[in-house]
């Protein structure tokens, strides 16, 4: 009876309320991943915070846009990867001294163990083309043909890339445990 | 498979299931080593990378949207439309009182209040005195110039009562013209005023007019302009 006589503006409101309650679904399942998603990307704790906040806010803006629950992910990527390129323009119009920009890095101050802080900065210190994929592939579980996608990017690049910063990460912790090694004998 | 290429393809993916490379590992130990050795690296590289994750965070997203939409909302909601809603209570006080009888009054606001948003969206544009008049013409009246900058006219209902509403800019600010028709049973008080606005009500020929502005707003000027300018045909 009370369905019968449910007024537009109560259809309104329960059509917001669905609206909202996938929003948090969408926050619940993805915040966390998105998070270190923009950390690794940007490498400072606070920056990547605003990011995913200005990522799920332009989510929930055009929340009626994700037609599919499975492209959440992608969907997410995209949004951030679009934010991180707007912290940038904003930075070009400031003009500010660029020694002023970038010098924090939270990735060469990482705690935990002695093999995980080495890794933590040497993570850091890969180039963000070669860092990205990684993160792709082993933070949100991308295949190869994902990352692509993702990426604007052919496999072949991307497989490439995922390989160098491999071999890169490899190469430098041996040369790191060659200096220890020499430390400590 | 030579060796180098094996190497770049676990590098690239240390979890294939490509056939081939699994072929090549079969026979051959150095390569199987090589791969266990990658894929170790990798679930350490896998801890590494999943950094701790804010505590509040998922609570900070979820607050900042209903905090953000809050904001949009009230930004989208100018003042006069309060106003109106204002007005709509103002009136609907007095009706109440006289007719005592309960009155529904927040129905009447929220439904002036949505009239109003409705309007503003669809009228861009100032009004001319044409307009007002051709609107005018149902409460018998018409104005012989234009009493200043009208930007919406348009009927609206209060508390039953339909009445014509123009929304104005003028130098005190955004107010308020209400015509409506005189009827017995509608009373409207000579003044009224709430918190934020003020209103004060003329009884002309065939209509009550009601001017409502900001509280510190001076409304006499619209109201002689209105009281010279507003005919009521025979």
């Amino acid at each position: 009876m009370f369905a019968r006589n449910r007024s537009g503006s109560d259809r309104v409101l329960s059509d917001m309320k669905a609206k909202q309650k996938r929003y948090e679904a969408l926050v619940h399942a993805f915040h966390a991943d998105i998070y270190r998603y923009a950390y690794w990307l940007v490498k400072d704790k606070a920056i990547a915070e605003d990011i995913v906040q200005e990522t799920f806010l332009r989510a929930w803006r055009s929340l009626d846009a994700l037609k599919d629950e499975n492209a959440a992910k992608p969907w997410l990527i995209t949004i951030l990867r679009r934010e991180n390129a707007r912290r940038f323009e904003r930075k070009q119009l400031e003009t500010v001294d660029i020694d002023d920009v970038s010098l924090h890095d939270d990735t060469q101050v990482a705690e935990g163990d002695v093999q995980d802080r080495d890794l933590h900065r040497l993570l850091g210190q890969l180039s963000v083309e070669y860092r990205e994929p990684l993160v792709l592939q082993l933070i949100m579980g991308f295949s190869g043909e994902e990352i692509a996608q993702q990426l604007n990017l052919n496999k072949n690049t991307v497989m490439t890339r995922l390989f160098r910063a491999r071999n890169q990460l490899k190469e430098a912790l041996s040369q790191q445990n060659e200096i220890r090694g020499r430390h400590n004998g | 498979m030579d060796e180098l290429e094996f190497r770049r393809r676990i590098y690239a993916d240390p979890n294939t299931t490509d056939s081939d490379v699994i072929e090549a590992a079969k026979n051959n130990e150095k390569l199987r080593a090589f791969w266990n050795e990658q894929k170790a690296l990798d679930n350490q590289l896998k801890q590494v990378l999943n950094v701790s994750v804010p505590d509040d965070l998922a609570h900070k997203l979820i607050w900042q949207q209903s905090a953000n939409d809050l904001a949009r909302h009230k930004h989208k909601t100018p003042w006069y439309i309060g106003l109106a809603a204002s007005v709509a209570f103002v009136m609907g006080v007095g009706v109440m009182s006289w007719v005592n009888k309960p009155v529904s009054l927040d129905v009447h606001a929220l439904a002036h209040m949505q009239y109003a948003q409705t309007e503003q969206a669809h009228s861009p544009l100032p009004v001319d005195l044409a307009q007002v008049n051709a609107k005018l013409a149902s409460f018998g009246a018409e104005f012989t110039g234009m009493i200043g900058d009208v930007q919406v006219a348009n009927y609206c209902h209060l508390n039953m009562v339909r009445s014509l509403h123009l929304i104005m800019d003028t130098p005190e600010g955004k107010m308020s013209v209400f015509i409506v028709p005189q009827r017995n049973d509608v009373d409207i008080p000579d003044s009224f005023s709430d918190t934020l606005y003020r209103g004060e009500s003329m009884r002309m020929q065939r209509a009550n007019v009601l001017v409502v502005g900001d509280k510190a707003s001076d409304l006499s000027e619209v109201k002689q302009l209105i009281s010279e300018r507003m005919q009521f045909s025979a």
